[in-house]
C-alpha cells in the first residue's frame, strides 16, 4: 500500500486546518486578489517593473560541473536566472489568526521549492530567490493563510502577535503598516520594513470572527478551540515528550 | 516615598484603546474628586523607526496623537492598554467601577486593586532626577524619555 502522510494528529477543527494547510494536494482557498505590483510594493525589495538584480550569472551561461545531484534537482526559475535571495516575514496574532510560525514553515516546506524558512515564536520569515519569492508571497497573501487584521507582513519591528487587539480588531503594529479604513478595508501604507508607500495597497476586508474560528490553526482557550479538548493531540504530544525524556536518560538493558 | 499608602486600581480593557476612547475614559476618571495620580501604560509608538532597515525614518501613526483631558493636553506616546489610578480612599473604587461598567460596553474590562505604581526610585530615576526628586512624581513618566508627568487641575 502506498504511503499516505498524515501531516499531524488531532480531531479538532484546528488540527484539521493544520493538516489541510500542510497537504500540498489540498488547494488552498483563494479569498482575495492582490496584483503582482502590489506584492512587489509590500515586499519593498525592488521597484515595480524594474529588472531583477542578480547575484550571479544565469546558470545557462555558467559552466556547470558534471554533477549527478544537479541533474537530479532542477533549479527554480529564480535560481536559473541568478536572482538575489530576498525574504517575506509574517506575524500572526494569537487571536485566531489563520496560520502561525511553525505551521507556516511546515506548509511552505510541503508546498514550495528552494526556500529557507526561519521560525520564531512570534514571526516567521521565508527566504528564497526573488522571483520565486514574489510567486510564493502572492499565494501566501491571497489565500486563506492570511487575514488582513490578524496577520501582519512585517520585515522588522514585528511586536504584536501576543498583545491584545486594537479596538477595531487590528493586531498592534508599532509602525502601523496597515490601516483599517472607515470603509472596512485594510490598506498597506508602508512596505514590510516600514517605509511609506507611494500609494496604499488594498489587501481587503478582515475576515469575520466565525470564519477565523473555523480556519485558525492556533488553539486558544478563551477565543477559540481549547487545546485540552483535543485529546488525541494531547496524547500525541505526551508520547513525544515521554519518549524524548526517556531518551535523554539513555535507558538500556543491563 | 510618602509614608501614607493610598489605594490603587488598575483598569485593563480587553482591547487596546484608540486615542478618542482613551480621551473619553480619562476625562471621566480625572473628573472624580479624590483621584490623585493616573498612569497610562501600553505598547510604545515611537516618532521614528527605532530599529530595522528603516531605522531613523519618521513613523507616522494615527494613534500617536494629542488628547485633551479636562483642561490639559497630553501627547500620547503609547497605545493605551491599561490605566492605573491612585485614589484618596477605598470608597472611590466603587465609583470608578461604576464608571467603567457604563463605559466599556463594546468589550469587557478587568479592574483590580493593589499596588501598581513604583514605590521607590530606581537607579535610573536617581540618575535622572537626583536625590531630592518629588516621590509623588517617581514612576509617572519614563525617566529615559525626558518627558515629565502632566498635572491636571480639576475644580
Amino acid at each position: 500500500m502506498a504511503y499516505k502522510p498524515q501531516y499531524g494528529p488531532g480531531t479538532s477543527i484546528v488540527a484539521a486546518n493544520r493538516r489541510k494547510q500542510m497537504n500540498p494536494n489540498h488547494k488552498l482557498e483563494r479569498v482575495r486578489s492582490v496584483t503582482d505590483e502590489d506584492i512587489v510594493l509590500i515586499l519593498g525589495h525592488r521597484a515595480p517593473g524594474s529588472a531583477y538584480p542578480s547575484a550571479h550569472p544565469p546558470l545557462a551561461e555558467q559552466q556547470e560541473p558534471d554533477c549527478p545531484m544537479r541533474r537530479l534537482v532542477k533549479p527554480t526559475d529564480g535560481a536559473k536566472a541568478g536572482d538575489r535571495v530576498r525574504y517575506i516575514q509574517f506575524t500572526d496574532s494569537m487571536f485566531n489568526a489563520p496560520s502561525q510560525p511553525y505551521q507556516r514553515t511546515y506548509t511552505e516546506c510541503y508546498r514550495f521549492r528552494g526556500i529557507d524558512p526561519g521560525t520564531l515564536s512570534g514571526r516567521q520569515i521565508v527566504e528564497c530567490r526573488e522571483r520565486d519569492l514574489e510567486k510564493y508571497a502572492k499565494e501566501l497573501v491571497e489565500t486563506e493563510l492570511l487575514d488582513p487584521a490578524r496577520t501582519g507582513i512585517r520585515g522588522a519591528t514585528v511586536h504584536g502577535h501576543s498583545l491584545r487587539l486594537a479596538e477595531e480588531g487590528m493586531m498592534f503594529d508599532m509602525l502601523q503598516r496597515s490601516v483599517l479604513g472607515e470603509d472596512g478595508i485594510v490598506r498597506y501604507v508602508k512596505n514590510q520594513i516600514g517605509e511609506p508607500l507611494d500609494r496604499p495597497v488594498v489587501i481587503g476586508k478582515p475576515m469575520d470572527e466565525n470564519w477565523l474560528k473555523e480556519h485558525t490553526t492556533i488553539f486558544h482557550s478563551l477565543v477559540g478551540t481549547p487545546y485540552r479538548e483535543d485529546t488525541e493531540y494531547i496524547e500525541y504530544i505526551q508520547r513525544i515528550h515521554s519518549l524524548r525524556t526517556k531518551y535523554g536518560f539513555m535507558p538500556r538493558k543491563e | 516615598m510618602t509614608d501614607a499608602t493610598f489605594p490603587q486600581v488598575r483598569i485593563v480593557p480587553l482591547r487596546l484603546l484608540k486615542p478618542t476612547t482613551a480621551e473619553s475614559l480619562l476625562n471621566k476618571l480625572a473628573s472624580i474628586t479624590g483621584v490623585q495620580r493616573i498612569l497610562i501604560r501600553g505598547p510604545g509608538l515611537p516618532e521614528n523607526v527605532p530599529y530595522g532597515p528603516a531605522r531613523g525614518n519618521p513613523n507616522p501613526h494615527s494613534d500617536r496623537s494629542t488628547i485633551q483631558v479636562v483642561d490639559t493636553e497630553i501627547a500620547l506616546r503609547v497605545q493605551v492598554g491599561e490605566v492605573i489610578l491612585e485614589v484618596e480612599n477605598d470608597s472611590l473604587i466603587a465609583e470608578i467601577q461604576s464608571i467603567c461598567d457604563d463605559f466599556f460596553v463594546n468589550f469587557p474590562y478587568q479592574i483590580k486593586t493593589g499596588r501598581f505604581m513604583k514605590t521607590d526610585p530606581t537607579l535610573v530615576d536617581y540618575a535622572r532626577y537626583g536625590p531630592d526628586a518629588d516621590p509623588d512624581l517617581i514612576g509617572l513618566a519614563d525617566p529615559r524619555s525626558g518627558d515629565r508627568p502632566v498635572i491636571i487641575r480639576t475644580k
